[in-house]
Order: C-alpha cells, then sequence, then structure tokens
C-alpha cells in the first residue's frame, strides 16, 4: 500500500468511529425541544385547568417572606423598593438570600428554612413515556396510555415558567430562542438494518451536538434540508437501540445518555432512558426522549441561574422548589431501597430533515455509533450562568455594601422620611 | 483685492501672537428668501442623532402585537404603543420585522439587539461592540463645523451612565447624565451666542488652541523621523488632537447666527431616581436643552439614550420594575399580551414623543428642527419576555430636510435591522453606501422612505 492510501485510512478513521453501515439512514436536526407538560388549561398561564385546578403558583409577597423570615418591615420594604442601591435591576436583590435560620442562605441550604410549597399537578394526564414499564404507575396519557413516568411534571407542571400551550411557555420560549439562535445545535441520526424506514426492527438512534448553527427563513423558522456535521463531544451523545413500526420508533433497550437541555442547567443527563418519536409525513420527527435524571442538578440549575432574579421573575420560591423536586424524586440508581436521587422526565422533541456529516464533514453519516473517542477531554466546564454567581448571587465586586447574614439594612433618611 | 462675502467668510489676522480667525456676522441676505435655504442654495443643515429605550414594546409570541401597525406604507394606523408619537406621526416612519442576526453567535441579551443596529455586527461579548458605532460615521460626516462633533447624552439615572456611541468598540462615549451636566456642556462658559452684537474670540480658547498648535509642530517634527508604520500609528494617536483643533477652530470664529437660538435658563437636576416619570421629565428637559444646543448649532450629531438595554425604570410606587414585569408578567389570556408590560411601555414611549415634540417647537426657517432633522430611535429586544432579537422596534423620525419620506410603516420581513441603519446613514448625509458584517451586510437601504 502506498503512501496516500495509508493516509486515506487514516482519515477515515478520524472521520468516523470503525462500525458496520447501516441499509438507510435519515438524520434530522432539532428545531425545538421542551420539557414535556401538558397543558390542561383553556388559554393563558395562570389560567386554571385540569392539570392545575388553581392555576400556577401565585405570584409572591415577597415583603411578607421576609418578613417571615425575622426582617423587619422597614427592612423588607426597603429591599424590595427599587431604588435601594443594594438592588441590581439585572440582578437582583442578594440579601434575599439570608433568609434561612439564622439568615443562612437558603439557595444553598435550602433546609435551613420550612418548605414554603410549590403547588404541583394535580391533574392525571401528562406527556411522555413508561418508564419503569408499569401501567400502573404514573400518568395517564392524552390519547390514553397508561403508565405516563413524568414526575417532574408533576412537580414544576404548575410553575408558571414550564406552564403553557405547546412551543408557548415562556421558558421554552427563552431557551429555544436561544438555541435557534445559535447557542447550540442538536442532532438525530436513525439508521436501520431493514429495506423498510417505516416498519424496521433494528434501528439505532444517535443524538449529537455540532458546531454548525440552523439557518433561519424569512418567516423566523428554522430551515430544513441544510447540511450540519457532527461534533464529537465527551458529554452530550446518546445512542438508542430501537424499532420502527408504522413510523414511530420505540426503544427496545434503556440506555444511559447525556443531551444537551434548554434550560440553565445544560445539562440532560438520563438513566434507564427511552425514546418515542414518530416520522411525520412531511418529513420531520416528533416525540419523546424520557429517562430519570439527578433532581438535584435541576435545582441547582435554577439557583446557579442567580436565585434572587429566578425568584422574583417565575414566582416560586427555590426551597420549594427544592423540597417538591425531592419529595417526588422517583429513582434510585443504586436500586429499589436506594435514595431516590432521580426523577422522570421526559423532553418533546420537534426536528427537522437535514444533512448530517461525519465531524471532518468528508462524508455523509452512513450509521449510528458513537463519537465520544474522538472527543477531546473536557477542561474548565462552565458551572453556570454566571462566573460571578457564588451561593446562587451575582457578587459585583466594586459594590460598597455586599449581602450577608450580618449586613446593615437601613433605607436613607429621606427615603424613611418620605414614608412618614 | 475684492473681499468674499458669503456665510464662510472669515477675517484672518494675529491676536496676542495667535491666528485667529473672524468671521462676518450672519447677514439675512445669506439666506434665501423663504428661510429654506441659505441664499447660495445650499440647504439647511441636517442634524443626525440617534434615540434609544430599552426593552422594547410589547409583543407576543403568537403574533399579536401593541404597536407594529397592521397597515404597510403610508398613513399607518397608529397601535396603542405609538399614540404617544400622534403629534409627529407624519413625520415619523415606523421599521417593524426587522432582526438582528448572529450568525452563530449566542443572543447576548440586552446587548446584541442594539449593539447589531449600531455596529452592523453580533457582539462577541456583552461588554463591547465588534466595531465602532455608526453615529461616530455620521459625525465624522456632518459633524465637523460645530462646536462638538457630537452631543452624548443620558436621561435614564441608571446607577452608571449609559452611552453605547463608541468609536474603538471597547470603550463607550462619557454621557451626560444630568440636565445640568448638559446645560453647562452646551451654555456654559465656553457657549458663544451665535446673535450676540458683540461677540469676541475667548481667550481661553485661544490659549487651548496655541498650546495644541505647539503639540502640532512637535507631531510634525517627530513624524519625519518615523517609518510608514509608525506613521500610521502616530497618525492615529493624534486624530483625537486633531479633532479638537478643529472643534476650537470652529469657537474661534464668529458663528453664524440663528434665529432659533435662544439661551435657556440653567435646569435643576432631578431626584436620582429612575422611576418612569422621573426619566421622562428628565427627558424632557434635556431634550428641550439639545433642541437648542442644535438649535444655536453647537452640534449636528447627538445620541440619546432614555433607558438602557435591561432598563431600570419603573412605575412610582411600585416594587417591580419594567424589566422584572417584562418576564414575569403572563400573557393575559383574554387580552393577548402582557397588559403591566404595556402600560410601561407606553409611558416609555411617552419619552420618545416628548422628545420628537421637543425637536418639532423649534421653528426653523418655514419649517421645524425636526424637519431638518433624522433621528434614529430603536429598542434593544423585540419580544422582551424572551429577549428576542427579532421584530425590535426602530422608528425614523425628522424629514432629513425633505430626504426622508416620512410617515410609512415598513415591514422588513426578517431583513437585518442594519438595512434601516444605513438607511438612517444616507438620510444623515453620510457618506456610506455599505454597512454591517456577513448576514447583516447590506448595500440595500429601504428606498420606500428615501425621497
Amino acid at each position: 500500500m502506498n503512501s496516500i492510501g495509508r493516509a486515506g485510512i487514516a482519515l477515515a478513521a478520524f472521520a468516523a468511529p470503525c462500525v458496520a453501515m447501516a441499509a438507510w439512514t435519515k438524520a434530522y436536526v432539532v428545531e425545538w425541544n421542551e420539557p414535556a407538560i401538558y397543558y390542561g388549561a383553556k388559554a393563558g398561564v395562570i389560567d386554571p385547568g385540569t392539570d392545575c385546578p388553581q392555576g400556577t403558583n401565585p405570584e409572591i409577597d415577597w415583603v411578607k417572606v421576609l418578613m417571615e423570615a425575622g426582617y423587619t418591615r422597614e427592612e423588607a420594604e426597603w429591599l424590595r423598593n427599587p431604588a435601594n442601591p443594594t438592588r441590581s435591576p439585572v440582578h437582583g436583590q442578594n440579601q434575599m438570600a439570608f433568609r434561612g435560620k439564622a439568615r443562612a442562605n437558603v439557595y444553598v441550604n435550602p433546609t435551613s428554612t420550612p418548605d414554603p410549597g410549590l403547588v404541583g399537578v394535580s391533574g392525571t394526564l401528562a406527556e411522555g413515556l413508561d418508564l419503569d414499564g408499569n401501567a400502573k404507575t404514573g400518568f395517564t396519557s392524552p390519547d390514553g396510555e397508561k403508565g405516563i413516568d413524568n414526575n417532574f411534571y408533576k412537580t414544576v407542571g404548575c410553575w408558571k415558567t414550564y406552564r403553557g400551550p405547546r412551543r408557548l411557555s415562556s421558558g421554552a420560549l427563552q431557551f429555544n430562542d436561544s438555541m435557534r439562535n445559535g447557542a447550540w445545535t442538536t442532532l438525530i441520526v436513525v439508521a436501520g438494518q431493514g429495506d423498510d424506514p417505516m416498519n424496521d426492527k433494528d434501528v439505532n438512534v444517535g443524538f449529537y451536538l455540532s458546531d454548525d448553527k440552523m439557518v433561519k427563513d424569512g418567516n423566523g423558522n428554522i430551515a430544513p434540508d441544510y447540511t450540519f456535521s457532527i461534533k464529537p463531544h465527551a458529554r452530550y451523545e446518546a445512542i438508542f437501540p430501537a424499532r420502527i413500526k408504522n413510523g414511530v420508533i420505540t426503544s427496545t433497550k434503556a440506555v444511559s445518555g447525556v443531551l444537551r437541555e434548554p434550560a440553565y442547567w445544560r445539562d440532560l443527563e438520563l438513566e434507564r432512558a427511552q425514546i418515542k418519536l414518530t416520522m411525520k409525513a412531511d418529513g420531520s420527527l416528533s416525540g419523546y426522549v424520557g429517562g430519570y435524571r439527578p433532581w438535584e442538578h435541576v435545582y441547582k440549575g435554577w439557583v446557579n441561574a442567580r436565585g434572587p432574579v429566578i425568584e422574583a421573575l417565575t414566582w416560586v420560591q427555590l426551597p420549594g422548589v427544592y423540597y417538591a423536586l425531592r419529595r417526588n424524586a422517583d429513582y434510585s440508581p443504586s436500586g429499589a431501597k436506594g435514595e431516590k436521587t432521580h426523577i422522570s422526565y421526559a423532553l418533546r422533541v420537534d426536528a427537522l430533515p437535514a444533512f448530517v456529516m461525519s465531524p471532518d464533514a468528508s462524508q455523509q453519516v452512513a450509521a449510528v455509533a458513537s463519537y465520544k473517542s474522538l472527543a477531546p477531554a473536557e477542561t474548565g466546564r462552565v458551572s453556570g450562568l454566571f462566573p460571578q454567581v457564588v451561593d446562587g448571587i451575582f457578587i459585583d465586586p466594586k459594590a460598597k455594601q455586599q449581602a450577608g447574614p450580618n449586613a446593615v439594612i437601613t433605607p436613607p433618611e429621606n427615603i424613611a422620611k418620605a414614608k412618614e | 483685492m475684492k473681499l468674499r462675502c458669503d456665510r464662510r467668510s472669515v477675517l484672518k489676522g494675529m491676536l496676542g501672537g495667535s491666528a485667529v480667525y473672524v468671521g462676518l456676522p450672519m447677514l439675512d441676505v445669506f439666506l434665501n428668501t423663504n428661510g429654506t435655504a441659505f441664499a447660495n442654495g445650499a440647504p439647511l443643515p441636517v442634524r443626525f442623532g440617534t434615540y434609544f429605550w430599552g426593552l422594547g414594546l410589547t409583543d407576543t409570541p403568537a403574533g399579536g402585537t401593541r404597536w407594529v401597525p397592521t397597515k404597510v406604507g403610508p398613513g399607518y394606523d397608529l397601535m396603542p404603543e405609538l399614540e404617544a408619537l400622534a403629534a409627529v406621526k407624519e413625520k415619523v416612519s415606523v421599521f417593524s420585522g426587522f432582526r438582528a442576526i448572529g450568525d452563530g453567535r449566542a443572543n447576548l441579551v440586552h446587548w446584541t439587539g442594539h449593539a447589531s443596529i449600531l455596529s452592523g455586527v453580533a457582539p462577541a461579548t456583552a461588554t463591547r461592540f465588534d466595531a465602532a458605532s455608526f453615529d461616530t460615521k455620521v459625525a465624522d460626516a456632518i459633524g465637523t463645523s460645530t462646536r462638538f462633533k457630537s452631543i452624548d447624552i443620558d436621561a435614564s439615572v441608571s446607577r452608571q451612565p449609559v452611552s453605547y456611541s463608541t468609536r474603538t468598540g471597547a470603550t463607550f462615549a462619557s454621557p451626560d447624565s444630568t440636565p445640568l451636566a448638559l446645560y453647562t456642556r452646551l451654555f456654559g462658559p465656553d457657549f458663544q451666542d451665535p446673535n450676540s452684537d458683540d461677540w469676541k474670540p475667548n481667550p481661553a480658547i485661544m490659549l487651548r488652541q496655541s498650546v495644541l498648535s505647539a503639540v502640532t509642530e512637535q507631531r510634525r517634527e517627530l513624524m519625519k523621523g518615523l517609518g510608514r508604520d509608525d506613521q500610521l500609528k502616530m497618525d492615529q494617536y493624534f486624530s483625537s488632537v486633531r479633532d479638537m483643533e478643529n472643534q476650537l477652530a470652529v469657537q474661534l470664529q464668529k458663528p453664524e447666527k440663528r434665529e432659533a437660538c435662544v439661551l435657556p435658563q440653567a435646569p435643576k437636576d432631578p431626584a436620582r431616581i429612575s422611576s418612569v416619570d422621573v426619566v421622562n421629565s428628565n427627558t424632557k428637559v434635556m431634550a428641550k436643552l439639545l433642541a437648542m444646543g442644535l438649535a444655536c448649532n453647537q452640534s449636528r450629531v447627538f445620541t440619546f439614550v432614555h433607558t438602557s438595554g435591561a432598563s431600570e425604570t419603573y412605575l412610582p410606587g411600585q416594587s417591580k420594575i419594567y424589566h422584572q414585569i417584562t418576564h414575569d408578567e403572563p400573557t393575559d389570556a383574554r387580552l393577548g399580551y402582557q397588559p403591566e408590560t404595556s402600560k410601561l411601555a407606553n409611558e416609555v414611549m411617552k419619552g420618545l414623543g416628548t422628545f420628537l415634540a421637543e425637536l418639532d417647537a423649534i421653528k426653523e426657517g418655514e419649517g421645524t428642527l425636526l424637519d431638518n432633522a433624522i433621528v434614529l430611535a430603536f429598542s434593544d429586544t423585540g419580544y422582551a419576555k424572551i429577549h428576542a432579537i427579532e421584530n425590535i422596534p426602530m422608528f425614523l423620525a425628522g424629514r432629513a430636510g425633505g430626504r426622508h419620506k416620512a410617515g410609512q410603516h415598513i415591514a422588513g420581513k426578517g431583513a437585518p435591522v442594519t438595512r434601516v441603519s444605513l438607511t438612517a446613514m444616507q438620510l444623515a448625509g453620510a457618506p456610506v453606501g455599505e454597512f454591517g458584517v456577513g448576514s447583516m451586510k447590506t448595500s440595500n437601504p429601504i428606498g420606500e422612505v428615501i425621497a
């Protein structure tokens, strides 16, 4: 073999892992993804519905909350006053963190305060997957399937950030807008060994990242049929063995995998993960990816997004979120008797047809395989949205006064007089 | 030798060892019979400015809107959040459906939108622009014959002064952020009343210019011994010095008389709180000062910030700020929009209405100062709840001396915001044929609004 031939083999080895070519492949780019939140009202976000008979969790009276935590009314009102220089219009009022016992930081010590409550879903319908194979546990799907396991929905489904009609909840809008504007791209490759892509017993479905950005058409919609190269990633990858019946792809085996999530906590780390995806006549793909995820990471994601901001904007007390997630956790990787560190979850996915290339863009992918071995080692992960966030609050080192258990909270004399 | 006698005529001489240029008094004969232009046909100067407010206007993801007119073209319908512009509607064009395009760069919230409009490129980081803001290009083109190349104003009463005008992308202009500071800049000790009959060159300015002149000589000597690359570097370094020399030279010329110029009273600064009533009051006072500064030919270019991107303003007496409300207020199922957000947007738009009314209140020739101005008013977001950078509200106000076919609604249908920016530059008279980078690069201004 000459040197050119050897070089060609070496290049091919980098381009794609050594796996057997599939009989057929279909490839997609995820144009929308959001937590599978069944919406039980007719319209609006806060309005009552079968999911949340009292509507969403109501707006919180923060003056009252602070007073219950031991602050005087004058202190509480000054902390919430927009004229207070310690209340940042962007990063919120850091002193809000210190309302635990002995003014502990409730974001990092949520149990330092009694459970303030988070009203969860009381309806019986939910979207998602039967993760435990037990039709007697869980919700019923809108089309009548029993055993839908989605305790994440049960916990947060009446939180107004998550609640809303399909593709219209504020959280989904925020993070998908970010994704669609280039923050990340998720690809799906479906490959089968049979001769009918709509009915195939031996299928693999791969979820990968790409550095190539989606393209919008003139109406702001994601354009189909663009080309993307897989970016090998040490963490974000999931491969599902599956079958297809009448265009519906379902898992044949539960797996572990990590997807890039549309949320402040970017890692959707799934155990016993499954898929149910439908190949539609228009060429698109829609459905669910579900599994059990570490519930504490969800909580940390919200805390690191700046607790005071999240609490004020989304009408929850974060300790209430902590207690509710812990209460509804329903899976232990160590067995039925182990600590319930995980909670059942489903991601709703809409994807458009696309061309997916090998990492070096030399060829279209012809199989589903792991590219993790080609990924560079991860270095210097950013744990949260802002590097300046410490214990859930944004630290401005130039601030004249820092929040804390011993912070002096005194409104200026002119404010006090104006109130009189 | 016969002395030339027109509005540019100057008497050149020496005073105290320094050269001085003394302009002739501005006579009526310099203007045409209609007062619409100078006698030689040169048009009255067009002023250019930007006006920025934070948090966009009220939109909904389901397609509802409180500001986008339903009718495209002339005679657009005045949507609820445009009502504050009713008095000047025929002088304002509305641009909807334009978007910032990141070309793969993430949407940096409360930054990417206006950075794209001003610099033509979605920035890489949320503390700087990747190119100069285009108001500086306009200032270079039309702002060299006035005392100030540009006036930068911040009415927001924010905790830190806010300006989005930058020549480098890294450092931003230091705006006048109180009415008194603006008054002092415009009409303080160095102000020369163009209508004064006993005008004399200011000795202090002459002294400052003579010092700079000495620097100029040193610079010339220094440049002789440098290589080409170093000469270029030195030339860049001294460009700001030359700007100052030019501005001082302007002040040593007898200014043209300005009928509309009336020296205003020094204002009192308002309380340093950023409730929307205070900000709007600040806007009115500072707009009035700015308008008179423009009428008195102190500058032809300005940048004005009403509220910052992540606006700090709020309704007086409320504990929630506008920024928070845009995010936390649910869309009312019955109304189809966020009612409190819309209420605050209306208040914020009153600021723009007041601002434009002040420019329109200055009579200039047969029209008003606003008729001889073009103001690009814009925000940082479309649907503020999610920091959308699509459908960012943009307006062009003023007739630009007749160049702007005002009073139209232009639907951008996803076109880049830079098309509006380029249009603004061209209406202001800046010789710019292309603007923007990547997908936002355009040489295609919006022809429908250009006469």
